[in-house]
């Protein structure tokens, strides 16, 4: 690709650019933070939102207002503008919207899976999917029985199909099977998304390969963290890791054989950029978690990148902030609710 | 005298009446304690996986008890009430039947008596990786469990204490009907 995207990038994706840095602004502030936080019930956390750009999403709600209630309609409303921006994209724009909605396709495939296996009606689990993850043959995944036949039979058509390649085996899909099919899918997916990021070189590359780095070693960190005293054997743990990061290769051979927290800090001081971010993690259940401090170093690098013009990285950190936001707002509403305001102030701050 | 001891007994019962009464309200301080720990906990994993994967999308609406309540009678006919796991089998049917397989090495091996599978653990329905938070929850339900069941003994105490007061106090009026 000819460098220089300064020169053509507003011929075809200007217009969306413009939109999505509209959107962008209307994120929420700390103000408006400021003020959720002192409700007192989920009726005031309701009023205050709409004086935001959130307006009256809420308005056909039926009485009691829940918190899964109102995380349904703010997903809704991030799915409306995401398609909007979809549906007037040119390539490759289009082929980058559409490596964003894979995360979302490989969770509703595992939500269906798991739902087969629970006996639950398909249905009523299809209602609940998320929305950006829609695909036509998600109705026909809970009759397979093994990784191939969900290959062959259902998702051969979609774009999921690529990422099967290390996923292709005759294990019956119990849940252990479907948690290392979810991770090794989601690793397959990652290193396609780099790939074509590098690919396509200039401003996005540029912007869009450190992203995915993080979020690559941040899913090896979370994986090694979750697995201890799991059945998941190190063996197993390491092909779970995805390659396209910082850690990549001694890393993450390090990370396999991590056995507890602190061994797991140990590999993370070989490198500048993940020493401070273990370093601000509280012990037990005083200060933060890992997961908070990731949430955090994400939401900076997506905010660092509206710094620069003529990439597709806006479209992805606006989508990741946004996310961030309803967390937050998920999260006030929890603690409003549960009437446990102690650590109602945990939320990360995004303007 | 008669009226004498009886007053003792009211005395000692109302005083073992009362240590009950404050042990009760110590244990559902932390039943309390417990279960908001346990639903902040869930809210915590909510933060970490995602609003939707920790929900009743999850879980089917039929499911095994992982945890059963007995009660029985004590010997002073106070009715006990406790939690027990299920998979708890007492294994003292091991002995012998390992026995039994020993002596029959040499022919074909005696096909082993059908047990009843391990209850699948309840945090495996969010998946095999789940955050800290998750098991924590796990960990303050569990607690408040027992915390329960203890409450349910003392409650039943506590109710057969204030009756038998009653009547001790009923009895004690007609021994003694100028003295009110």
């Amino acid at each position: 690709m000819l460098e220089g995207a300064e020169f053509y990038f507003n011929v075809d994706h200007g217009y969306l650019e413009g939109l999505v840095r509209g959107c962008k602004a209307s994120l929420l502030t700390q103000q408006d933070y400021i003020n959720l936080v002192q409700c007192e019930t989920l009726e005031d956390v309701k009023i205050h939102l709409q004086t935001t750009d959130y307006g009256n999403f809420l308005a056909n709600e039926t009485n009691p207002l829940t918190v899964s209630k109102i995380d349904t309609e703010m997903r809704k409303k991030l799915c409306r503008e995401f398609e909007y921006f979809r549906n007037h994209s040119l390539e490759p724009l289009s082929t980058f919207f559409t490596y964003m909605t894979c995360s979302y396709m490989i969770d509703n495939v595992i939500l269906l899976m798991n739902a087969a296996l629970q006996k639950k009606s398909v249905k009523e689990i299809l209602v609940k999917c998320h929305p950006l993850g829609r695909f036509t043959e998600m109705e026909a995944v809970n009759i397979a029985e093994t990784p191939s036949d969900l290959f062959n039979a259902v998702l051969v058509e979609t774009p999921l199909a690529p990422f099967f390649q290390d996923c292709m085996s005759e294990n019956t899909l119990d849940e252990l099977n479907i948690e290392l099919l979810r991770n090794k899918l989601y690793k397959s997916y990652l290193e396609a998304f780099y790939k074509f990021c590098k690919n396509h070189g200039d401003v996005t590359a540029e912007i869009m390969c450190p992203i995915l780095e993080f979020e690559a070693d941040r899913r090896a960190f979370i994986i090694t963290l979750n697995s201890f005293g799991t059945e998941l054997s190190k063996d197993d743990r390491e092909t779970l890791y995805p390659t396209c990061g910082k850690l990549y290769p001694e890393g993450l051979r390090l990370l396999a054989q991590a056995e507890d927290f602190d061994q797991m800090r140990r590999v993370a001081e070989h490198y500048g950029v993940y020493k401070p971010l273990f370093e601000a993690v509280g012990d037990g259940s005083g200060g933060k978690t890992l997961e908070d401090v990731f949430y955090e170093h994400e939401v900076q690098m997506n905010v660092l990148a509206f710094n620069r013009q003529f990439h597709y990285g806006v479209f992805y950190a606006y989508t990741k902030l946004k996310e961030q936001e309803m967390r937050n707002i998920v999260w006030i509403a929890e603690c409003i609710s549960q009437r446990h305001r102690t650590k109602i102030n945990s939320y990360i701050p995004i303007l | 005298m008669a009226a004498q001891g009886l007053r003792a007994q009211v005395d000692s019962l109302l005083l073992q009446l009362l240590r009950d009464l404050e042990e009760l309200e110590a244990k559902r301080a932390a039943l309390n304690a417990r279960v908001e720990e346990g639903w902040f906990s869930l809210s915590k994993a909510r933060y970490a996986m995602g609003a939707k994967s920790v929900g009743p999308l999850q879980y089917a609406s039929r499911m095994e008890p992982q945890v059963c309540v007995y009660t029985s009678e004590a010997q002073d006919g106070l009715q006990k009430v406790w939690v027990v796991r299920a998979s708890a089998q007492t294994p003292e049917e091991v002995g012998p039947r390992e026995a039994a397989l020993r002596r029959r090495k040499g022919l074909s091996r005696t096909p082993e008596p059908e047990s009843s599978p391990a209850p699948r653990d309840p945090l495996n329905w969010f998946g095999i990786l789940v955050p800290h938070s998750l098991r924590h929850a796990q960990a303050s339900f569990r607690e408040g469990l027992q915390l329960a069941a203890d409450m349910a003994s003392l409650q039943i105490r506590i109710d057969w204490g204030q009756s038998q007061l009653r009547g001790l106090q009923e009895k004690l009026k007609q021994l003694e009907p100028e003295s009110t």
